[in-house]
This record gives structure tokens, C-alpha cells and sequence, in this order.
């Protein structure tokens, strides 16, 4: 952990420990006390690190599939200016384990939200993300459930962020597939985010 | 057919109570539900001017205008519901939210 560095963690309403055993040296401890959702508990943080000052934001999934070694170099890209957003790809980077299912359904969602948007990323559900939000203090998610990815690509374009992807390592632990969201939920997330996009 | 009548007219009249009554109506709202009532009453003690009317349509029968106008009213209150929801959802992450920045602790 680098010194000014701030830890946000964000219990979305759990119902177990997980508030009490969260709440390590040096982490802020946000909690929602009724379960809202990924997008919501991501806005939260984010909100809270704009109140706090922060200049960029890393989001980071819970489920230990992302590696805090990688911090480091994409907030490097983000502090040379070369990107407003580095967002993680799995499919640059070294994947450990995973399915193979899995795999080709993420190239071909990261398709089709290539042909919707227009911005040309490889991995487009990859919850490790760098965001300059000092500079885009517009930057908010406002998708409480899981079309927040679609929706953050959105934002890249109508905010006109510059991205950029970056490898990085991803491990499929048994703990991480049991965690992760199945991929019927997909059928969810179009519905979700067609209806965000009629109803505003 | 006087039982069904009065049982129809008692349903509806609970729920015009419960609806006119509630007080986020403007007025104009609460007068056309008023009118509403009236003339549903109006359709459940003369059943024939439904076939009338159903006619003038060219509807077979007054049963089916009814029957396709509740679908139509029920969808619509459907979505109406549904925006509602969704506003309803976004004042509570709103509220959610709030509460969790104003309450976030720093551990050590």
C-alpha cells in the first residue's frame, strides 16, 4: 500500500460479517444498510472519494480476481495524462482459469458494445478500472445493478474520456466463479440497460 | 343479474373511495375519476349501451370494448407504476447513499 493512498470499502447491506471484518488499519468503511446493488455501492465510493479530494479513483471487484500489484501502473498512465480512464483487460493480460464459455461470451459482449457505442474495448466487464475523476468530476453511475459497465462505457463517450486498456492478471479462483455473475444475467443486463436508455 | 350488478357496483365504488379520496390528486384528476365512476356505474346498470357503443366501433359486443379498454388502461398504469418505481428506487439510493457517506468511519 502506498502512504496517501485511501482504502473505500463499501458493505452494499450485507447481511453477515462482512462490516465488522472489513474494517482493517486504514480503511474507510462506507455502508449502505439496505442492499442497492454493484453500481450503487461503486457510485457511493467514488462519491465519497470526490468528497474525500482524491484525484483518481481505482475500482477494484471484491471477490480477490484482481491483483493490487497492478494499481500502480495504471494510475501511472493516469497521472502522465496519456488517459482519462484505464480500464483492465483480461484478454491482454495473463488470465488464470478462465472458462472457456465464459471467455468467448465476454468477446462477443464486448462486441456487440462496440458496434452500440463506438468505443473499442476488448474486455468491457471488467470491474478494475483507474478514473481521473478530478478531471471528470461529472463521472457518476447512476445504474444501481449490474448495467453499470455499460453504462461507464456510455460515459467514456459522452463525457469524451480518453481510455485506454491495460493488461492485467486475473485470477479464476473457485471463490471468484462462485461470486461472479452467471451468464444468464446478461439477458437482464440488455433489459436494464434498453429500459435506462427509453426511460431516462 | 341484480347480484352480479351489486356486487360490481360495491367493488367499484371501494375503489373510487380509495382513489378520490387519496390526496395526491389535483383537482382536475379527482374530476375525471369522479366522471369515470359515473359512467362505469352508468355501464354496469344499463349493460346495453356498451353494445352501443361497442358497435359504433365495430365491436361486436359491449363485453369486448370493456374487456379491451381494461387492457389497454391496465398497461398503462403498469408503466405509470414502473416510472414510479424507478423514481422511488432513485430517491432510496439517494437516501442510501447519503447516509453511508455521512457515516463512513475510518478504521485503525
Amino acid at each position: 500500500m502506498r502512504p496517501k493512498d485511501l482504502i473505500v470499502v463499501v458493505d452494499d447491506g450485507s447481511k453477515d460479517h462482512s462490516y465488522a471484518q472489513a474494517c482493517l488499519e486504514g480503511v474507510h468503511l462506507l455502508r449502505h444498510v439496505v442492499n442497492l446493488g454493484q453500481g450503487a455501492a461503486l457510485e457511493t465510493g467514488i462519491e465519497y472519494a470526490k468528497k474525500m479530494g482524491c484525484k483518481y479513483v481505482v475500482t477494484f471487484d471484491a471477490d480477490g480476481q484482481h491483483c493490487a500489484e497492478d494499481i500502480e501502473r495504471f494510475v501511472q498512465v493516469l497521472r502522465e495524462d496519456k488517459a482519462d480512464i484505464v480500464l483492465c483487460s483480461r484478454f491482454l493480460g495473463r488470465a488464470e482459469n478462465i472458462p472457456t464459455l465464459k471467455k468467448y461470451f465476454l468477446k462477443v459482449a464486448a462486441f456487440v458494445e462496440r458496434v452500440l457505442t463506438g468505443v473499442s474495448l476488448t474486455d468491457t466487464h471488467n470491474g478494475f478500472r483507474a478514473i481521473n475523476i478530478a478531471k471528470f468530476p461529472d463521472f457518476s453511475i447512476t445504474q444501481n445493478r449490474m448495467s453499470h459497465a455499460s453504462e461507464i462505457i456510455d460515459l467514456i463517450k459522452r463525457l469524451k474520456m480518453r481510455y485506454m486498456e491495460l493488461p492485467c492478471t486475473i485470477r479464476y479462483s473457485e471463490y471468484s466463479i462462485s461470486k461472479g455473475q452467471s451468464m444468464m444475467n446478461s439477458v437482464n443486463i440488455i433489459v436494464e440497460y434498453i429500459l435506462a436508455k427509453v426511460i431516462k | 343479474m341484480i347480484f352480479i350488478k351489486i356486487f360490481l357496483i360495491v367493488v367499484l365504488s371501494v375503489v373510487f373511495l380509495l382513489v378520490a379520496f387519496s390526496s395526491r390528486f389535483r383537482t382536475y384528476q379527482r374530476m375525471s375519476v369522479i366522471f369515470f365512476y359515473i359512467f362505469l356505474a352508468y355501464l354496469i346498470l344499463f349493460p346495453k349501451v356498451a353494445d352501443k357503443v361497442a358497435h359504433f366501433f365495430g365491436i361486436g359486443r359491449g363485453v369486448d370494448l370493456i374487456i379491451y379498454l381494461a387492457i389497454a388502461i391496465l398497461s398503462l398504469i403498469v408503466a405509470v407504476l414502473y416510472a414510479k418505481v424507478k423514481m422511488d428506487e432513485r430517491a432510496i439510493t439517494k437516501i442510501v447513499r447519503e447516509i453511508a457517506i455521512i457515516e463512513a468511519k475510518e478504521c485503525r
